[in-house]
């Protein structure tokens, strides 16, 4: 056969083709649509998370969907540039904590942005000591510092790693007013950075993960790196659904163990405790017409109905967690504002 | 362990190098940009497969930065700066197919010396790393920083161009996820929204180092006949192996460093090029020709930055932290299998373990060869008319000025108004060396700098912390000393040149 140049033009014709996604399901919605994400790492939990959604709507939906790890302040502006529904925004808890916290760049999501919904937990914060630490429990640091004991906490401020580290506040000055004074922040950066601040003898309590930190708790105790879990922030029923080959060596029966009701944090006077998923979920500009949240809606309604999603998340330890917009919105509405509620106890502007 | 060895695995790493090659090769691209995109492919091709190409990547990619830095001037990534030193200068000699081919040695030889450190000492070394805290980080990048003077050619202005590098690190807010207490600082009013984020590094370098280039041939007027008249590579000496003669200390002492500042999470590749370059210069015995076109200063360079390939997989595989950006990319690649990394990876994953050794020894001897007998094709880029040549680079900057951060158009702008400072400080004899080298230092410096004050509480800390405390305040003091006596020397010659 003689390649000529019609067959070479028909080639990259065909070529071109299997290179564009399927037709597009929903005819209106943009052909290329960007996923801006609050984190700048492309090795971390909300851009895997955000990898493995981006590939399944754009399967779903006939379009390209690429994820872009510009950070917080970055995916807000981009947010705010685009209504037109060609960028999208996966975030956490962290969006509205920042705005708690008053951190710079953070606005109000819910009333700056379109909440959108929710597509997986991760279950894995967790508060660490080290392995020869005479704090076994919650319940021994809240008395430590009850007793007027210095605890310190290493903590990353203003988000997910100090909403932890509030609650165990409140829970001192519900204990014992004044007692809270005693939990004191270090305030550090990465996870290593926390580790280190523990190795270092800088912190007595390090704000880490499950999947991070599961392995140092293995370590025999004359070793300098060993720890030992004291609470696990996630509800029961959350750790219930955890994956098993996210938790390493040690059981869910144990992980329970460091869980509320078991490890106990208070957040108000009835003794209710204190629990903390790390969810992630969509954010849209306010402008944003509704029919593409709609698409998106339904397109990821399917996508959980079909069921293999579910097994790509929970092999990265995610729990597979879809609420539709409106479900989503008041689900973390309501999160906000026991949050809102626990910050303002501590920082004494409560009314 | 041989079950893994498969035509895929082998032709993964074969891949992953050449691709990683050619984005460490175009100036903006980055090895942690090539392992970003290719991340998602390692879910469908499982751990030992997927982990093949990412090390192919990341090998690739640290050692492709040595092309442009040697051809055009301009480093393909942060660690190759100090490459630029001596390679520009020998590529105008017209001995730039020689410095390329001393790069690639140097190269192979850090990465074997650090693949060997990585497989024998991997868990002691990542014990002993652990006992470095703030402060001792902030003395290894506080001598990385000592360093300025002695790569400047006026010892006074080599120091405050290094002190302006520091403070325009520092524009922008003090991140919270550096521990900070997320306020703007430096940030005049009305710039909130753009600088927010500061300058980001990458476009700044090229900026600075490409774009500045090309202003000032500009200025002088483009010759429209090839440039290969003017730098004829290869032609004036071709290289040969004994230039490697009286330099196995020098090797292996970079490739030693590269490696151990790859062990310490947060200093940052370039500091390991830094130290071993200037420690080069610091024990040769002509030092005077460092930054006129020494090989040694390529062989260290580049000894130093490949050495860190293995030093940075040390805490990654021992502690489950990463010791520079693109490994930290690596633990998604682990993650998305369900592979968790800490202090018992290696013992319990002994498979997986082999497979990344033997992927990264196989990456190396893929990379040396690709590099070795391809330099041909890649020197012939200085032979095309820099009419042509120039508007390419230029491009090929402003769209790695616009990827290296997922599409921010500030980053474009950061390219342009460092291109144009870069080109008006060489006027008021300011030295962009130094100045570069602070503006990469700077922020770990007040990062470590900072953490150390608030944990401690008191200066002292910085000389009574540890004995690697002492060690490292004698080589602190070791670097200035000697950048004094380099001074001293150099005026005197230039007073008495008799």
């Amino acid at each position: 056969m003689t390649i000529t140049r019609r067959y070479l033009l028909a080639a990259a014709s065909a070529a071109a083709m299997l290179a564009q996604p399927m037709m597009a399901a929903a005819q209106d919605l943009p052909r290329n649509i960007r996923l801006v994400i609050g984190s700048t790492s492309t090795g971390g939990d909300t851009y895997q998370n955000s990898a493995i959604v981006a590939d399944a709507l754009s399967e779903k939906l006939g379009v390209n969907i690429k994820v872009d790890a510009v950070g917080a302040t970055e995916a807000f502006k981009a947010l705010d540039r685009d209504s037109r529904g060609t960028t999208m925004m996966m975030f956490h808890d962290q969006s509205y904590l920042g705005n708690l916290y008053g951190v710079t760049g953070y606005d109000n999501p819910f009333e700056n942005y379109t909440v959108g919904p929710t597509v997986a937990i991760n279950p894995g914060n967790a508060y660490l000591v080290p392995k020869d630490s005479p704090y076994q429990s919650m319940e021994d640091i809240l008395a430590a510092a009850e007793s007027g004991e210095r605890v310190r906490v290493a903590i990353q401020p203003g988000g997910v790693s100090e909403i932890g580290f509030s609650a165990m506040k409140n829970a001192a000055r519900l204990r014992s007013p004044g007692s809270e004074e005693n939990i004191v922040a270090v305030n550090t950066g990465s996870q290593s950075d926390k580790n280190q601040a523990m190795w270092d003898d800088l912190a007595d309590v390090i704000n880490g993960s499950i999947q991070a930190n599961e392995q140092f708790t293995q370590l025999p105790e004359d070793d300098q790196k060993a720890m030992r879990f004291v609470w696990v922030t996630a509800r029961p029923e959350t750790l219930e659904q955890a994956p098993a080959e996210g938790m390493g060596d040690t059981t869910r029966d144990q992980l329970l163990q460091y869980a509320a009701p078991n490890s106990s944090v208070p957040v108000n006077e009835e003794g209710e405790n204190f629990t903390f998923d790390k969810e992630f979920f969509f954010l849209f500009n306010q402008e944003t017409p509704q029919e593409f949240i709609d698409a998106v809606d339904t397109a990821l309604a399917e996508i959980y109905e079909e069921g293999t999603i579910q097994e790509r998340q929970k092999a990265a330890f995610f729990i597979p967690n879809y609420l539709p917009t409106e479900e989503a919105q008041q689900h973390l509405q309501d999160k906000r504002s026991t949050y809102e509620e626990v910050i303002s106890e501590i920082s004494g502007d409560a009314s | 362990m041989f079950e893994i060895i498969t035509p895929l695995f082998l032709s993964l790493i074969v891949g992953g190098v050449f691709v990683g090659i050619v984005f460490g090769a175009i100036p903006g691209m980055t090895a942690t940009m090539a392992v970003a995109v290719s991340l998602p492919l390692t879910y469908s091709l499982g751990l030992e497969n997927g982990l093949a190409l990412l090390l192919g990547l990341y090998v690739g990619g640290i050692s492709g930065g040595l092309v442009p830095a040697i051809l055009l001037g301009i480093p393909g990534t942060p660690s190759s700066i100090t490459t630029t030193f001596d390679g520009v200068p020998m590529a105008q000699r017209g001995e730039g197919e020689a410095a390329l081919r001393i790069g690639i040695v140097s190269s192979l030889v850090g990465g074997l010396i650090s693949l060997l450190i990585l497989w024998l000492f991997a868990p002691t070394l990542a014990d002993f790393a652990i006992r470095f805290s703030y402060v001792e980080k902030f003395l290894i990048i506080f001598f990385a920083l000592s360093v300025m003077a002695a790569l400047s050619s006026d010892m006074l202005l080599g120091i405050f161009s290094g002190v302006l590098g520091v403070f325009v690190s520092l524009v922008g807010v003090y991140d919270i996820s550096d521990g900070g207490n997320g306020e703007l600082r430096l940030v005049p009013p009305g710039t909130e929204y753009w600088l927010d984020g500061g300058f980001a590094l990458l476009p700044v370098l090229i900026g600075l180092f490409g774009l500045a280039a090309i202003l000032e041939e500009a200025e002088r007027g483009v010759p429209s006949a090839a440039s290969s008249d003017e730098i004829a590579i290869g032609k004036s000496s071709s290289f040969s192996f004994s230039v490697f003669r009286g330099q196995t200390l020098n090797l292996i002492r970079s490739s030693g460093i590269g490696t151990f500042v790859g062990i310490l999470p947060g200093v940052g590749g370039s500091a390991a090029s830094i130290i071993s370059y200037t420690n080069a210069k610091t024990f040769s015995k002509h030092p005077e020709r460092f930054g006129k076109g020494e090989p040694a200063g390529i062989m260290a360079s580049e000894a130093g930055n490949n050495g860190l390939t293995g030093g940075a997989l040390v805490p990654l595989l021992s502690l489950g932290i990463p010791g520079d950006s693109t490994t930290a990319l690596l633990i998604g690649a682990f993650t998305l299998q369900g592979i968790q990394v800490g202090p018992l990876f290696i013992g319990n994953n002994p498979t997986t373990w082999n497979a990344m050794i033997f992927a990264m020894l196989i990456a190396n001897l893929v990379m040396f060869a690709m590099m070795y007998f391809a330099i041909r094709y890649f020197a012939l880029v200085v032979t095309v008319p820099k009419h042509i040549l120039f508007p390419v680079i230029l491009m090929m900057c402003v769209i790695g000025a616009y990827t290296i951060n997922y599409g921010i158009m500030f980053d474009v702008w950061t390219l342009l108004i460092f291109g144009v400072f870069g080109w008006l400080a060489v006027k008021l004899r300011l030295e962009i060396a130094p100045f570069i080298i602070g503006f990469i230092l700077g922020p770990s410096a007040e990062v470590y700098f900072v953490k150390s004050l608030e944990s401690f509480g008191t200066l002292s800390i910085f000389f009574t912390k540890s004995w690697i405390a002492v060690v490292l305040w004698i080589l602190i003091a070791g670097s200035i000393a000697g950048s004094i006596a380099m001074s001293r020397k150099k005026a005197g010659q230039v007073a008495d040149p008799s």
